[in-house]
């Protein structure tokens, strides 16, 4: 995949991939009530001195959000600027909690797999910290 | 975390060899941070295993693709959407993973790409070191942080042996220091010297069965 990172992004290929989680798109995106309870669920939140960045919600919204209001056109530095947050903010534990109902982690592992699929992920011998 | 390195290409090789259509799996967790089976270190894979085959005209169809962790279903979804349309599967995460993929697609093979090597913390980039043998009997509160089981050459419970050099090494190798030296020299310093001439029981090694562990706070959400 070394090629893709000089290749320009394929907006259809990522449009393909949101077109197919749309419906649990939407749901996170409509009934997100932006309550933060799901902030004191995450240990990073809470290390983090309740860093929004941190926050799960912030978390999906700000990336696979994004990504879904731009219909997937989006080019290489959007990719590169989200990666920080589905990756270096998120330990994917599992354990942020939504009285909702809304899978927080199951949003940021599907950005996390189109991130991938254009060939944008965390260099761990390029000194890219993992947390 | 857990730390593995690549098999051996011909390994790899034989591994695969009389299947066509084959998909690489690397695991985003462990093996990604230890430069042994993520993205990058598939794609590697993958590059080898073609070019190797192809000077035996053998073409291999082989995909690369990667999960964010092998040892929880609740990322294998994508998986789940292409593992039909694969003869064989490569797996680039740890043995965890690798069984826990074979156990999720029973009639598909799946091959270990790597050698699950050890429990071990980061010395630096591509360094790593073992720290712990996961014994299931952390003694490390009485040895001053150190553990016998992982650095003593034959895992006293009790040592030192016999086999400490007069400068401080162990006798299996001039350049790993004794285990027990190390404990002692750092229980002195911390005024805890007296924690050396505890006894502890020999180890239970007959209850050396798959282990499994259910936290005490989730015991009623799996026991009834």
């Amino acid at each position: 995949m070394a090629d893709q990172e000089k290749k320009p992004v394929d907006t259809a290929a990522i449009a393909g991939m949101l077109k197919k989680k749309e419906p649990e798109m939407k749901r996170i995106l409509n009934y997100c009530v932006h309550c933060s309870i799901c902030a004191e669920s995450c240990f990073l939140y809470m290390a983090h001195n309740g860093d929004p960045q941190y926050m799960p919600s912030f978390k999906v919204i700000n990336s696979l959000g994004k990504l879904y209001k731009k219909k997937g056109n989006v080019d290489r530095e959007f990719l590169e600027g989200i990666k920080g947050l589905v990756w270096g903010n998120c330990a994917l534990c599992h354990r942020c909690y939504c009285p909702i109902g809304i899978d927080i982690p199951r949003m940021i592992d599907f950005t996390r797999s189109i991130c991938r699929s254009e060939g944008v992920y965390p260099e761990q011998d390029g000194g890219e910290s993992w947390l | 975390m857990i730390i593995a390195e690549r098999k051996p290409l011909e390994e790899i090789k034989d591994m695969v060899k009389g299947y066509k259509k084959v998909l690489n799996v690397g695991c985003g967790g462990c093996t990604s941070i230890c430069l042994a089976g993520g993205q990058k270190e598939v794609n590697t894979l993958n590059a080898d295993l073609k070019k190797d085959l192809s000077s035996e005209n053998i073409v291999l169809d082989i995909d690369a693709f990667v999960i964010e962790r092998q040892c929880n279903y609740d990322f294998f979804e994508a998986l789940d959407e292409m593992i039909a349309n694969y003869d064989a599967v490569i797996s680039m995460a740890c043995g965890v993973g690798v069984q826990f993929v074979a156990e999720r697609y029973p009639e598909t093979p799946v091959f270990p790409a790597l050698n699950t090597v050890f429990c071990g913390a980061d010395r630096d980039i591509g360094w790593f070191e073992e720290s712990c043998r996961t014994c299931g009997e952390c003694v490390l509160a009485e040895t001053a942080g150190i553990c016998p089981v992982t650095r003593c050459a034959k895992g006293l419970f009790n040592g030192p042996c016999g086999g400490t050099r007069l400068d401080g090494t162990c006798e299996v190798d001039k350049d790993t220091p004794c285990a027990w030296y190390e404990i002692h020299k750092r229980l002195q310093a911390q005024g805890r010297l007296e924690n050396i001439i505890k006894i502890k029981p020999p180890r239970q090694w007959e209850n050396q069965t798959r282990r499994s562990l259910v936290q005490e706070d989730y015991k009623q959400r799996y026991i009834s």
